[in-house]
């Protein structure tokens, strides 16, 4: 407005801001968020306490209209010092990152649609009777009407949505980027890889999480010529274990033992779509704060696709393709950084002692104790 | 000291009281020969004077007293509301001013029919759980085929004002207004003004404590059919712009001065500025008022009328609610005044 010499960083128009919050509440886990904007789109990402972080992908195939201008390089480029991460910018060092409050974001970009009590009448019962075929936006594909733009460097993000006669404008206040490093994770040296449905990922977590675990183990293995995937949940409740067999045998499901025993009949879908180790004959077991691995339930359960990938180092990256409209997918991703095993000697996850969080008094799974009246354990293959 | 009447429109006087009641526990009710008035003077925050014609909720109504036949009354808002509550599905409903035990009370007749459940072994009286000063006498009306009667009679305990007491109670005065305008519907309003001051508390979250205070919305509007609510805190400024609604003109009868009176309205002032489509920064009559308190004020969205908004500029802010009546003459309105906080 006042800068008109001076064109905006971004502009960005998205016809639907229920979209951008579809994605953006999938990584809703902290108070900030850091925006980086490139000329591929924006990335929202966040952490906690460096342990997880989460980051949401707004491609510019989203928006309508996506216009970046890069500033002038006025600053040196940013210290990430980590080489192989930045698979979505080539140049960081004219890709303007700060950090705003993500739940104020969210609640804007709900601001109308979402909880309109107009919206669950049908037409003519709306208080806005007025509205006729040509003037109700909602007839042309136009509610929620969003615009993002970013005008120069430390100025406010600010997002106007449009809705029939109301127009809110929002303005973030943006704050100076933590200069955190990514949790690295190293793609070029996987341990362990497999790609499955989102909502069985979550089923399992949900499943999990009845026993109000502390941590949540990842055990990869081939177990006879067949490709096992497990996740146990240990807490001060007891243990549960959920496996992923690939050929499942659905009568098995909920059996109490004998779930690798049978014979699966072959003509069943694979469960894992894909499942890959390092090495055919490795056992990878590496474990996770639970309440981490849950912040991430949201992206599971609205997920299509996640992969699952776990580096030599143990760190946990969980990959979730989201179709935000029918053939139109977006990513968010998630890093964890495992926890310290103190009796596997010959683990790989043992040399990342990353966690500054990491919890002492969390004993291996072997020697959880488990009182006999309250143990729950289970184990059942997911069909 | 007499008091009699039949409701007429039990649903209007069940959501009236519920909106009043949101804003004050106790309503001093002036009974009087053509009209009835509710106020609702709180310690803080916003004051309501309503004026309801008689036939906006009652029907057959007396009123009898020494004193001009008027009655003043301090009604427990909680306790009528719950009373009406349960009358909400009645054939018919009475109201009257009674005593008991030397302490007067309201007390509600409901006559309920009850004819749906005839192959029940049991009459169902009404489902009314016991209530303090709550009395059932459920009658059988054994007119056959399960049509059956239920009268529940519910008592509000109230306490009668001397004209002297009340004598000291004016509604409050203020000058000409900078801009008046025609709200658009409430209940849109109140969940955009909810989700405001939630946005507010959660950008405060960092220093709790003052998070209570902060929530001080910002509404403005100008004689060109904007209205503008915004609020801001240390994370973010946002604000809504509605346009396209309507500033009534001023009727020269109801203005002092007439025509001239008009033309020297401020709100003939403020109409020379500003612009339609609400982005010009002139000709804004602001005001300054507290979240939660405006979320109340919005509840009497639910009776569904026409709001008249008067601005006065970092002043107070006015609402009008008009009832919808059925006969259009006598009017019932409820005036709501809400002060500026200063900046």
């Amino acid at each position: 407005m006042e800068d008109e010499e001076e064109l905006p960083i971004l502009t960005a128009v998205s016809s639907s801001a229920r979209q951008l919050y579809q994605l953006l509440r999938c990584i809703n886990f902290s108070d900030k968020a850091h925006v980086q904007i490139s000329e591929e789109g924006l990335k929202f990402s966040v952490d906690d306490a460096a342990t997880m972080e989460g980051s949401a992908f707004l491609d510019k195939s989203l928006f309508t209209t996506y216009t970046f201008r890069a500033p002038p390089s006025t600053r040196t480029s940013e210290p990430h010092d980590s080489d192989d991460e930045q698979e979505d910018e080539e140049d960081l060092s004219v890709t303007p990152t700060f950090q705003i409050s993500l739940p104020s974001l969210l609640e804007t970009l709900q601001i109308f649609g979402l909880t309109d009590p107009n919206n669950s009448k049908p037409p003519w019962a709306r208080d806005n009777a007025s509205s006729t075929a040509f003037s109700n936006n909602n007839v042309l594909g136009m509610n929620n009407l969003c615009r993002i733009s970013y005008d120069k460097v430390g100025a406010p993000l600010s997002i106007i949505i449009t809705e029939a006669t109301i127009r809110t404008t929002c303005n973030l206040t943006t704050y100076e980027p933590d200069f955190a490093d990514e949790i690295p994770f190293d793609r070029q040296s996987l341990a362990f890889k497999t790609i499955m449905r989102g909502s069985w990922l979550f089923d399992a977590i949900s499943e999990l999480a009845s026993t109000g675990p502390d941590k949540l183990t990842l055990i990869a293995r081939t177990l006879k010529g067949k490709p096992l995937f497990a996740l146990s949940a240990s807490g001060p409740l007891g243990s549960a274990r959920v496996e992923f067999n690939n050929n499942p045998q659905p009568s098995s499901r909920g059996a109490p033992q004998g779930t690798n025993a049978n014979e699966p009949p072959p003509d069943q879908p694979n469960l894992l779509e894909t499942f890959q180790l390092s090495d055919p004959d490795s056992y990878v077991r590496s474990s996770y704060r639970f309440a981490l691995v849950q912040k991430a339930a949201r992206a599971m359960s609205v997920a299509t696709k996640v992969s699952v990938r776990s580096d030599i180092q143990g760190v946990l990256s969980l990959q979730f393709m989201i179709e935000v409209e029918p053939g139109k997918v977006s990513f968010v991703d998630f890093r964890f950084v495992p926890l310290l095993e103190e009796d596997d000697g010959d683990e790989e996850g043992d040399e990342t002692i990353k966690d500054p969080h990491h919890l002492p008094d969390l004993r291996p799974a072997g020697i959880v104790p488990k009182p006999p009246q309250l143990s729950i354990s289970s184990k059942r293959s997911t069909v | 000291m007499r008091f009699k009447a039949s409701i007429q429109n039990i649903t209007t006087f069940t959501k009236f009281t519920a909106s009043l009641n949101s804003l004050g526990p106790l309503a001093w009710v002036k009974l009087s020969d053509d009209q009835v008035c509710f106020t609702i003077i709180p310690e803080q925050g916003t004051q309501v004077w309503a004026v309801l014609s008689i036939d906006t909720i009652f029907e057959t109504y007396t009123v009898q007293s020494a004193a001009n036949n008027v009655i003043n009354l301090e009604v427990p808002l909680t306790s009528l509301n719950r009373a009406l509550k349960s009358a909400l599905n009645a054939t018919s409903a009475q109201i009257r001013l009674t005593k008991k035990d030397n302490l007067p009370l309201l007390a509600l007749t409901i006559v309920t029919a009850s004819n749906s459940n005839s192959h029940a072994a049991f009459p169902t009286n009404g489902g009314n759980n016991g209530d303090d000063g709550l009395r059932q006498t459920p009658l059988d009306g054994s007119l056959g085929g399960g049509n059956r009667e239920t009268i529940v009679t519910q008592e509000v305990p109230v306490r009668v004002l001397a004209p002297d007491t009340v004598a000291g109670l004016h509604e409050p005065q203020c000058r000409e207004p900078d801009v008046h305008i025609i709200l658009p519907p409430l209940m849109q309003l109140k969940s955009i003004s909810d989700r405001f001051t939630k946005l507010a508390l959660a950008g405060t979250k960092a220093g709790a404590g003052s998070a209570a205070s902060r929530t001080r919305l910002e509404m403005a509007a100008n004689m060109h059919g904007c209205l503008r609510m915004s609020i801001r805190t240390d994370a973010m400024s946002i604000s809504s712009v509605w346009t396209d609604l309507n500033n009534p003109e001023l009727d020269p009868n109801q203005v002092a001065g007439g025509n001239i009176g008009i033309a020297e309205h401020p709100s003939t002032r403020m109409k020379l500025l500003g612009t339609a489509d609400g982005r010009s920064e002139e000709g804004w009559a602001t005001v300054r008022i507290d979240g939660r308190d405006w979320g109340k004020v919005m509840s009497v969205g639910r009776l569904g009328g026409r709001v008249i908004a008067c601005f006065c500029h970092e002043h107070a802010l006015i609402l009008y609610v008009y009832l919808p009546s059925d006969n259009g003459e006598d009017e019932s309105v409820l005036t709501y005044y809400v002060s500026s906080y200063s900046a």
